[in-house]
C-alpha cells in the first residue's frame, strides 16, 4: 500500500529582523518518493486560522525584544525565532503539534556561542550571555567538568551505542505512529523521523534519554554552552568555574555520571533530552 | 531593506540513482512583503510550475545517457516584481565526488567526473604551491572575496593583477526565505599576471566545499580530488591574498558552486582562470 502522508502548517519566524508568516499544506507519497503542495487542504480546524497567527505573532515578537535587551552589550549574529502549528495525516491518525525554536548566536570575537532551544526561555539566554561578556583566557586538560543540559542534549546524538540511553515514548512520528519507551540499541529504530513533507522520512531513535547513573560532583566546572557544533565526541564549549569563564576543548568520549533531575528537550537531531553530566 | 516587493517561485527537483527516479517534488508560493514583514503562502502560479516542468523534461533529456551517477535536478522559474528568470541545476555524484553543472555542459561535466573520480593521489601531501585547475580558483575566491564582502569585511591587499566580479543581489531559495544579499555569480580575471609553474606542485582539480567565518576571518575550502587527494585548506583571508603568486589564461567555467548561507542553497556560476598559490596547507 502507498502511504500518503498530509501535512498543514502555520508558522511566524523572526529572522535577523525580518518576520516572516508562513502558511503552506503539502502531500508526500513514500514509494518513488514525491512531495507537492497539497491539492486539496486537510482537514484543519480553519475557523481558527487567523486565531493562530494572532495568538503566534505577539508571542515572537515579546520573545525577540526580551533576548535582544538581554544579550546587551554582546552582538547577535544570527537570531531565528519560531513559533508555528502543525496538522499532519498519515495512515488514517491525524495529528497536532505546536512548536518553538530559537537559535541564537552571540560574538564576542574571536568566540561565538551557539544556542538551540525548544522553548522561549529567556533564563538560559541571559546566563550565557553574562558569561560570554566576561569570558577570559582558554583552560586545557580539563580533567573533570560538567556539562549543562544544553550541552549534553547536543552531545547525545554522538553517544549512541557508547551511553546507555533510551528513546523517550509519547506522541507520535512522521509515519503516525506510536513513539514507545525503547532502549537505544544498534537494532534499526522502531520509528520514522520526518521534519517535512518534502523530506522523505528515515529511520531514527527519537527524543534521546540518557539513563541516569553515578553522581554529579557540584563543585567542577560546569560547560555552559557551545561555541562550536558538536564534532563527534570533541566539544568546544564555554565553561564557568567559580568566578572565572573560560574557552575549552574537551573530550566527551567517557560520561563519569548522569543527573536524575528531570531532564528538558532540545532540537538535535530526531529529538534529544539534556540533563546535567559529568566527565 | 526593501518597503515592498512580490515574489513567487515554482520548482522542481528529482533525485535519479543509476538511472531510476529516486525522489521528485515540486514547490511553488509567492512572498508579499511590506517593509519588515513577509506574507507567504504555497499560492501556485501556473506559468511558473509550467516553464519549471519544460526545463526539467530538457534535464532528463540531458542527462539520458548519464546512467551510473547519483543525478539530482533542480528547475527553477521566479518572477520578482514582475521580472521573470529561470535557471536549472544538474548536481552529479559518482563516488562521493561531485560537479554541478546545466544541461548545455552536463555531458562534458560528467566526462571530467568520470576520470576524475577514478585518479588517484599521484603524490603525498606537502608544503607545496597549489596549481588551481578547472577553474577552481573560483571556490577559494567566492568564499574569501565573495563571502567577506557579503559580511562587509574588512579590505585586505589582493594582487593588483587580479580582478573579481562577483555583484550582490538579493536571492532566496524559497518562499518561505528572507531575502540575502547573495552573490549573482563570480568571475575572475588576470590582467599581466606573472606565471611560473612550480616543479613541484599539488594540482587542485574539485573542490568538495568551503566557508568563509567573518568572526574569525577564516577561509576553509576542502579540496576533493587533487594530486595529493584530498585535504583542508584553513586559513585567514589575508594569507590566502599573500599567497595568490600567480595565473594565466582566461576565466574557466567551474563545474559546481551551490552556496549555502543562512541554510538556503543557491548557484553561484564562477569562473576563474589557472591560478598558482603558495603552500597553503
Amino acid at each position: 500500500m502507498i502511504e500518503t502522508y498530509r501535512k498543514w502548517g502555520r508558522v511566524v519566524r523572526y529572522e535577523n529582523g525580518v518576520t516572516i508568516r508562513v502558511e503552506e499544506a503539502g502531500e508526500a507519497r513514500d514509494d518513488v518518493f514525491s512531495a507537492r503542495p497539497a491539492q486539496t487542504r486537510v482537514s484543519v480546524p480553519h475557523t481558527s486560522e487567523d486565531s493562530i497567527l494572532s495568538k503566534l505573532v505577539p508571542k515572537v515578537d515579546a520573545y525577540v525584544a526580551q533576548t535582544l535587551l538581554s544579550v546587551r552589550p554582546l552582538v547577535v549574529e544570527r537570531l531565528i525565532v519560531s513559533s508555528g502549528i502543525a496538522h499532519h495525516e498519515a495512515n488514517g491518525v491525524s495529528w497536532t503539534e505546536e512548536s518553538q525554536r530559537v537559535h541564537l548566536s552571540l560574538i564576542k570575537p574571536p568566540l561565538r556561542v551557539l544556542i538551540d532551544l525548544a522553548s522561549f526561555d529567556i533564563a538560559i539566554i541571559e546566563t550565557i550571555a553574562a558569561a560570554l561578556a566576561r569570558v577570559g583566557k582558554e583552560r586545557e586538560a580539563l580533567s573533570r567538568i560538567r556539562l549543562a543540559p544544553n550541552v549534553s542534549a547536543a552531545l547525545l546524538p554522538s553517544l549512541i551505542g557508547e551511553l546507555a540511553m533510551e528513546q523517550a515514548g509519547g506522541g507520535l512520528d512522521g509515519k503516525g505512529q506510536p513513539i514507545a519507551t525503547r532502549a537505544v540499541t544498534s537494532d534499526p529504530p522502531p520509528n520514522w523521523y520526518r521534519p517535512g513533507y518534502a523530506v522523505r522520512p528515515v529511520r531514527a531513535w527519537l527524543n534521546l534519554r540518557a539513563l541516569p547513573f553515578g553522581s554529579i560532583d557540584a563543585s567542577a566546572p560546569l560547560a555552559l554552552a557551545l561555541l562550536a557544533p558538536v564534532d563527534g565526541t570533541t566539544l568546544r564549549v564555554l565553561c564557568i568555574d567559580g568566578d572565572d569563564v573560560f574557552p575549552a576543548t574537551v573530550d566527551a568520549t567517557r560520561i563519569a555520571a548522569v543527573s536524575r533531575d528531570k531532564p528538558t528537550w532540545y532540537p538535535y537531531a530526531a529529538g534529544s533530552f539534556g540533563a546535567e553530566m559529568m566527565l | 531593506m526593501i518597503a515592498s516587493s512580490t515574489f513567487a517561485i515554482a520548482s522542481r527537483d528529482e533525485l535519479w540513482l543509476h538511472g531510476a527516479l529516486s525522489e521528485s517534488r515540486l514547490m511553488h508560493g509567492e512572498a508579499r512583503q511590506r517593509g519588515r514583514t513577509i506574507d507567504a503562502t504555497d499560492a501556485r502560479d501556473e506559468d511558473l510550475v509550467r516553464a519549471c516542468e519544460d526545463a526539467i523534461d530538457n534535464a532528463r533529456s540531458a542527462i539520458a545517457a548519464l546512467g551510473d551517477a547519483r543525478i539530482r535536478l533542480v528547475a527553477r522559474a521566479m518572477r520578482e516584481d514582475g521580472v521573470e528568470s529561470a535557471e536549472t541545476t544538474i548536481t552529479i555524484s559518482i563516488g562521493g565526488v561531485s560537479v554541478v553543472t546545466t544541461p548545455a555542459n552536463a555531458v562534458a561535466d560528467y566526462s571530467l567526473l568520470r576520470s576524475l573520480a577514478g585518479s588517484t593521489p599521484t603524490m603525498s601531501l606537502g608544503s607545496l604551491p597549489i596549481v588551481w585547475q578547472n577553474g577552481s580558483a573560483a571556490v577559494l575566491l567566492h568564499e574569501a572575496i565573495g563571502h567577506a564582502h557579503e559580511h562587509d569585511a574588512a579590505p585586505v591587499p589582493w594582487p593588483t593583477w587580479l580582478s573579481v566580479d562577483a555583484p550582490l543581489v538579493t536571492r532566496r531559495e524559497t518562499f518561505r526565505d528572507v531575502p540575502l544579499p547573495r552573490m549573482k555569480h563570480l568571475i575572475a580575471t588576470q590582467t599581466g599576471a606573472p606565471f611560473v609553474l612550480p616543479k613541484e606542485r599539488i594540482e587542485v582539480q574539485l573542490i568538495a566545499g568551503g566557508a568563509y567565518d567573518p568572526v574569525t576571518d577564516i577561509v576553509t575550502i576542502h579540496v576533493a580530488v587533487s594530486s595529493a587527494g584530498p585535504f583542508t585548506i584553513r586559513r585567514k583571508r589575508a594569507e590566502i591574498a599573500a599567497a595568490l603568486s600567480g595565473a594565466v589564461g582566461e576565466p574557466i567555467r567551474y563545474p559546481g558552486v551551490i552556496c549555502s548561507r543562512e541554510g538556503q542553497e543557491i548557484y553561484v556560476a564562477s569562473h576563474a582562470p589557472v591560478m598558482i598559490t603558495d603552500a597553503l596547507t
